[in-house]
C-alpha cells in the first residue's frame, strides 16, 4: 500500500512538472507570434461626434482580410497627448494604442521627439491622393508617417441678408484681400449695426489663418526655430489683426460659448474658420438660406491665396504589436475607401482630405441651408490650393507668447519692438 | 407484530451501546457547534472591530483629501476675490474693442495664473461676470453660454449667500448625462457689497469620487450626503442625487453622539455606519460597510462549518465503531450469561472482545467451573447414599422368609421327602449367596435366571404347584449383564398378588433383545389390578416377601439411576386378565456399569 502511494506521488509530480514545462513552451511560442500579429487593435480619438464615430464607420466599412477587433477608446485630446508623452518617452508600449489621432498642430512635436515611435506609412498609402497641404505636417524626415483625416479647410461664413442691407452680393466679397474685407465690415455695421465677425483675444486662429494663406507659419521649414521677427507675413498680419481693432468691426468674445453665441444669435455678418463650424452655424435653422460660404480673404501680398486652414488632424500607427494589421486597416479605410468618405460627410458632415472622395455624389449635394451651394465640394476645391506649411513643434507655445505681443501692440507699441521681444522669449522658451 | 417484537428485541440487546454511542454523540456535536459558532462570532466581532478602526482611519484620509480640495478652491477662491485686474475687468462697462481686447486678455492671463491650484483635480473653474463676461477655463466640462449661467439656479442661491463657499450639487439633468459638483462663491465688493461676479469650480461627481474612491469597494460604501438629505456623491453610481432622510439623520446622531460607528438597517441590510461632518462642504461622509458582505469575504462560514461537520462526522464513527466494539463484547457475554442456565452451566462463555470483558468471562467461567465440581461431588454423595441404602435394604432379608422355607423344609424332611429337602435347601443358599453378595455388582442373564428358578422352586415347594412358571429365555442373551435382583421382586409380586383369585395360573418370563436393548418381559395371566397413575405400585410389605425393603417401585428408579432416562420399567395390566412388566436394560457384556465402577 505504502508503495503504491509513493508511486501517485511520483506520478502526480510527473504530470505536474510535465505541464508547466509545456506551459512554458506554449508562453513562449505566443509571445514570439505576437510581435506580428494581435486579435484587437485600438485606437484613441476624442470626439464622439465627429472622430470617434468616423472610426465606427471606417469599422463597419472595413473590408480586408484581417481577422482582428477594432477597439475605439474615447479620450480627452489633452489625455491622448499626456499619455502619448508619458508612454513613448519611457520607451515603454505598454498600454500604448495601434491607432491615434493627433492634431496637425501637434504632430511635428510627436515625430520629432520619438521617430521611431511611429510607424511609417510611406510604403502603404499613395501621399498623392491626399491635400498637399497635409502631407507636409503629417511626414518627417521624408517618410510619411500619418494617415490624414479631416479637412481644416477654412471658408468665410457670411451672412447673406446683412450683406444685402449693406448693399453687396457674396460675390464681393470672393477671393478678397482682408483690407478689402474689412471695408467691407465697416459698411455693414454701418448699415446694421451688426459686428463683422468675433475676436478671442486669447486665440489668434485668425493670425494662423491669414498667414498660411501667404504660405508662413510662426517657425521656419526646420520647424523649430521661430520665424516672428521680419516674419513679413505675421506683420501683415497683424497690421490687418489691428486694423480690425481699429475699425470696430470685431465682436469681441472670450470663449466658445460667446463665439458660436454670437452667429446663432445673428450678432455678426460673417464668420472666417475652419468647416467644421458647419454643424454649429446650422444649429440656427432659422437662419437657413440666409448663410453662403465664400473663401477666405488673403493677405494683401504677393503669393498669398484666397485658401487657408483652421484645425484638423491625422491618423497614426504607433509602433507596437499589431502595426501591420492597423495599417491594412487604415489602408483599406481612410487610406483607399471613396464611398466611406461619401457616408462620413453625409452621416458625420466630416469632411477628409482623400481627393478622390470629391468626385463622390454626397459631395455635389446643394446644400439649402447655404442658399443651395455645393459647400462640399467647393470647401474640397479649397482644400486642394491650401498652402502646405510646416507646422513644426511648437504652435501653441509661439502662440501664448504672441497673444501677449498683440495686446502690447494694440495698446501702441511698435509692431517690430514687438514681434522682436516676442521672437526673443520664444527663443529663450524653445531651446 | 413481529417486526415490532423483533425491533425491541434488537433495541433491547444494544441499549447499552445506543445509550453510549447517544450521549458521546451529542457531546460531540454539542461541543463542535458551540465551538464553531463562538469562534465565528468571536473573530467577526474582532474584525468588525478592527475593520472599523481601519476604516476610520481610512475616513480621516478621506476627510483630509476633501479638506486638500476645499484648501485649493478655497486658495483659488481668494485669489480671484483679491484680483484687482479680474474685478476691474467683470466690473467694466462700455469700452472700446481694443480696451476689451485688452482687458479679456488681462484676465485670461489672471484667471490662467490661478486655475493650475485646482486644474490638478480635473476642476473647471468659471468666473461669470456682468456684460456678459464669462471665462469657463475647460468648455467641454460644462459648455455653459453666459445666459443660462446668469440664471442657472444655482447662481441665484450663490448671490443670495454671498460670504460662503458654497458646495452644491447639480444632479445629471444638467447639460449631460453626469452629475456635477460645483463650488461657488461671489464675488463681492467688500466696501459697498456689490456683488460683482460668480466663481464657479465644477467638477464632475465621477472625478470627485476620485477622492474617496480608492477606499471604497462593493461592501464598503462611501456617500456624501447635504444638509438637505441627498445623497450628492457616492461609489455606487445608481444612489447618486438620491434623497437619504434616514440616512442623513443617523449620520447626524453619530455624529452628534461622537459615536465610533452605528449598527444600522437600511432597507434589509445590516450596516456598520460611520460618519464624519465636512464642515467646509455642510456635508456628511458617511461610511457605509455591508457587515455580512465584509464577513462573507473574511469568513468562510460554509468552509467552517463543513470543516466542523467532518470532524464531527468522523468523531462520531470513531465513537461510534469503539464503543461498538466494547459493548458488542459486553452484551455478548451477558447475552452468553443469560443463556447458561439453559445448559446448565456446562458451556463455558468465550473470552472474547476488550480486556474488561475478558476478565469478566474469564471470572464467570472460573466459577462455573467450581459449581459444575461442586455439583458433581454433591451427586456423588447422592448415589453413595442411595447404593449404601440398597445395600442396606438388600442385607435385610425377611426373617419371615427364611422361618417359613425352613419350616417347609423341616416339614419335608419329616415327611421323608429327603431329595426335594435337599434340593431346597440347595437352592436357598445360592439364593442367600447371591442376594447377600455385593448389591453393586452386575451379574449375567443365566445367572439371574438360576437365582430366580431357585425363589422359584423354594415357593413352589412351599406354595405347591398351582402358579407355573415358564422362562423363555433368548440363548444370544444369556451372556448380557444386567443388574442384580432387577427381575426378582416383579416374580415375586406375580405369586403374592396375581393369584389371590384364581388360585391356578402361569407366569412367564421371556428375555430377548429388541430395538438394541435388551428386553425382559414378566407376564402373568393372574387377577390383574387397577394401575394407580403411577406405573409403579404401592409396596405391600409383607412377610412372604425375600426382602422386606426392596420394592419394585425401587426397580425402576434403580435402572434409571444407573442407564439413563430412556430405560426403565413399563406395567401394563387389566383386572382379570392378568399383568405385563417390561423390564428394558441396555446391552452390556462388560462387567460392570461404568457409573458404579467411579463411585
Amino acid at each position: 500500500m505504502k508503495k503504491f502511494y509513493l508511486m501517485l506521488v511520483l506520478l502526480v509530480g510527473m504530470a505536474v512538472l510535465a505541464a508547466c514545462s509545456s506551459g512554458d513552451e506554449e508562453a513562449s511560442g505566443g509571445s514570439s507570434e505576437g510581435s506580428s500579429s494581435v486579435d484587437t487593435i485600438t485606437a484613441w480619438a476624442w470626439d464622439p461626434a465627429f472622430n470617434i464615430a468616423a472610426l465606427e464607420k471606417a469599422k463597419e466599412a472595413y473590408s480586408g482580410d484581417g481577422d482582428f477587433e477594432v477597439n475605439i477608446i474615447e479620450n480627452a485630446q489633452d489625455d491622448i497627448i499626456q499619455k502619448l508623452n508619458t508612454g513613448l518617452s519611457s520607451g515603454t508600449t505598454k498600454g500604448m494604442p495601434n491607432i491615434v489621432l493627433i492634431e496637425d498642430y501637434r504632430a511635428q512635436s510627436f515625430l520629432q521627439a520619438y521617430p521611431d515611435a511611429f510607424h511609417p506609412l510611406t510604403d502603404v498609402i499613395n501621399s498623392n491622393d491626399f491635400a498637399d497641404y497635409k502631407i507636409a505636417t503629417t511626414s518627417f524626415d521624408g517618410e510619411q508617417y500619418g494617415l490624414p483625416f479631416d479637412s481644416g479647410v477654412a471658408g468665410l461664413y457670411v451672412r447673406t441678408d446683412y450683406l444685402e442691407e449693406a448693399g453687396y452680393t457674396p460675390e464681393d466679397l470672393t477671393n478678397i484681400t482682408w483690407d478689402e474685407y474689412i471695408e467691407i465690415g465697416k459698411k455693414v455695421k454701418e448699415a446694421t449695426g451688426k459686428n463683422m465677425l468675433t475676436l478671442d483675444p486669447n486665440d489668434l486662429g485668425q493670425i494662423r489663418m491669414m498667414i498660411q494663406t501667404n504660405g508662413s507659419w510662426y517657425v521656419d521649414e526646420d520647424g523649430s526655430t521661430p520665424n516672428l521677427a521680419g516674419n513679413e507675413s505675421l506683420e501683415k498680419a497683424f497690421e490687418t489683426y489691428k486694423k480690425m481693432m481699429d475699425a470696430d468691426i470685431g465682436k469681441i468674445v472670450s470663449d466658445w460659448s460667446q463665439f458660436v453665441g454670437a452667429f446663432n444669435s445673428g450678432d455678426v455678418a460673417s464668420v472666417p474658420t475652419g468647416n467644421w463650424i458647419t454643424p454649429s452655424i446650422k444649429q440656427a435653422a432659422d437662419q437657413s438660406g440666409k448663410w453662403a460660404v465664400v473663401p477666405m480673404p488673403r493677405l494683401d501680398m504677393e503669393g498669398a491665396v484666397n485658401a487657408s486652414n483652421l484645425g484638423g488632424s491625422s491618423w497614426y500607427i504607433l509602433n507596437v504589436d499589431g502595426k501591420e494589421q492597423a495599417a491594412d486597416f487604415m489602408l483599406n479605410t481612410f487610406g483607399s475607401n471613396v464611398d466611406l468618405y461619401q457616408t462620413l460627410v453625409k452621416d458625420i458632415g466630416a469632411l477628409g482630405t482623400y481627393s478622390a472622395a470629391a468626385e463622390g455624389d454626397a459631395y455635389a449635394v446643394e446644400d439649402e441651408f447655404f442658399g443651395g451651394q455645393q459647400l462640399l465640394s467647393d470647401l474640397s476645391s479649397w482644400t486642394d490650393e491650401i498652402p502646405g506649411v510646416n507646422y513644426g513643434l511648437h504652435t501653441y507655445a509661439i502662440e501664448d507668447i504672441l497673444v501677449t505681443g498683440m495686446q502690447d501692440y494694440l495698446n501702441g507699441t511698435e509692431l517690430k519692438t514687438v514681434l522682436e521681444n516676442v521672437q526673443g522669449q520664444a527663443e529663450a522658451q524653445l531651446k | 407484530m413481529k417486526m415490532k417484537k423483533k425491533a425491541f428485541l434488537i433495541l433491547r440487546n444494544n441499549s447499552l451501546f445506543i445509550k453510549m454511542f447517544l450521549i458521546m454523540m451529542l457531546s460531540i456535536v454539542a461541543v463542535s457547534l458551540l465551538i464553531t459558532f463562538s469562534s465565528i462570532r468571536m473573530s467577526s466581532d474582532l474584525f468588525m472591530e478592527t475593520f472599523s478602526i481601519s476604516n476610520t482611519k481610512a475616513l480621516e484620509q478621506i476627510e483630509i483629501r476633501f479638506e486638500d480640495y476645499s484648501f485649493a478652491i478655497v486658495n483659488a477662491t481668494n485669489e480671484v476675490q483679491n484680483n484687482g485686474t479680474i474685478k476691474k475687468v467683470l466690473t467694466q462697462e462700455n469700452t472700446s474693442a481694443i480696451e476689451t481686447s485688452k482687458s479679456y486678455h488681462d484676465i485670461s492671463r489672471q484667471i490662467e495664473r490661478i486655475y493650475p491650484t485646482v486644474e490638478s483635480y480635473d476642476t473647471n473653474m468659471i468666473v461669470l461676470g456682468n456684460n456678459e463676461r464669462l471665462y469657463n477655463m475647460n468648455y467641454s466640462n460644462w459648455p455653459v453660454s453666459w445666459d443660462v449661467l446668469r440664471n442657472h439656479p444655482i447662481t441665484k442661491y450663490t448671490i443670495n449667500r454671498p460670504n460662503t463657499l458654497l458646495y452644491q450639487f447639480m444632479p445629471s439633468t444638467s447639460f449631460n448625462d453626469k452629475p456635477m459638483i460645483v463650488a461657488t462663491k461671489a464675488l463681492m465688493e467688500r466696501s459697498t457689497g456689490e456683488i460683482y461676479g460668480v466663481l464657479y469650480f465644477p467638477i464632475l461627481e465621477e472625478q470627485w469620487k476620485g477622492l474617496y474612491e480608492g477606499y471604497t469597494s462593493t461592501e464598503n460604501e462611501v456617500l456624501l450626503v447635504n444638509r438637505a438629505g441627498q445623497i450628492v456623491s457616492s461609489n455606487k453610481e445608481e444612489m447618486i442625487g438620491d434623497k437619504a432622510d434616514e440616512l442623513l439623520a443617523l449620520a447626524e446622531k453619530v455624529e452628534d453622539e461622537g459615536l465610533e460607528f452605528k449598527d444600522v438597517t437600511i432597507s434589509g441590510t445590516d450596516y456598520m455606519l460611520m460618519s464624519q461632518y465636512l464642515p467646509t462642504y455642510d456635508m456628511y461622509l458617511v461610511n457605509l460597510v455591508d457587515k455580512d458582505a465584509v464577513l462573507a469575504n473574511l469568513i468562510n462560514t460554509k468552509e467552517i462549518l463543513l470543516i466542523s461537520l467532518g470532524i464531527v462526522l468522523l468523531a462520531v464513527i470513531v465513537v461510534f465503531l469503539i464503543s461498538r466494539r466494547i459493548t458488542n463484547s459486553i452484551s455478548r457475554l451477558v447475552k452468553q450469561i443469560s443463556t447458561s442456565a439453559k445448559h446448565e452451566f456446562n458451556r463455558p462463555v468465550a473470552e472474547t472482545g476488550g480486556y474488561e470483558a475478558k476478565k469478566i468471562a474469564n471470572a464467570f467461567n472460573s466459577m462455573l467451573n467450581e459449581l459444575q465440581e461442586y455439583v458433581g461431588l454433591v451427586v456423588q454423595a447422592q448415589q453413595k447414599q442411595r447404593s449404601a441404602e440398597l445395600m442396606a435394604l438388600q442385607h435385610q432379608i425377611n426373617p419371615h422368609f427364611l422361618y417359613n422355607t425352613l419350616a417347609s423344609i423341616k416339614f419335608m424332611i419329616q415327611q421323608g421327602k429327603k431329595e426335594k429337602a435337599t434340593d431346597m435347601i440347595h437352592a436357598l443358599i445360592s439364593l442367600l449367596q447371591n442376594a447377600l453378595s455385593n448389591v453393586d455388582q452386575t451379574i449375567t442373564v443365566e445367572q439371574e435366571i438360576k437365582d430366580l428358578k431357585n425363589y422359584v422352586l423354594i415357593n413352589q415347594a412351599r406354595y405347591g404347584e398351582g402358579i407355573k412358571v415358564n422362562f423363555f429365555i433368548s440363548p444370544d442373551c444369556l451372556d448380557y449383564q444386567l443388574p442384580k435382583l432387577i427381575l426378582q421382586p416383579f416374580i415375586e409380586n406375580a405369586f403374592f398378588h396375581a393369584f389371590n383369585i384364581q388360585k391356578e395360573g402361569f407366569v412367564q418370563i421371556l428375555v430377548s433383545e429388541k430395538g438394541g436393548n435388551l428386553l425382559c418381559e414378566i407376564v402373568d395371566n393372574g387377577d390383574g389390578m387397577e394401575i394407580k397413575g403411577d406405573h409403579t405400585k404401592e409396596d405391600i410389605k409383607e412377610k412372604r416377601h425375600l426382602f422386606s425393603g426392596i420394592g419394585i417401585r425401587n426397580v425402576h428408579e434403580r435402572i434409571q439411576m444407573l442407564y439413563g432416562e430412556e430405560f426403565g420399567v413399563e406395567i401394563t395390566s387389566e383386572i382379570g386378565n392378568g399383568t405385563k412388566v417390561k423390564v428394558e436394560l441396555p446391552l452390556q457384556i462388560s462387567a460392570k456399569p461404568k457409573e458404579i465402577t467411579s463411585i
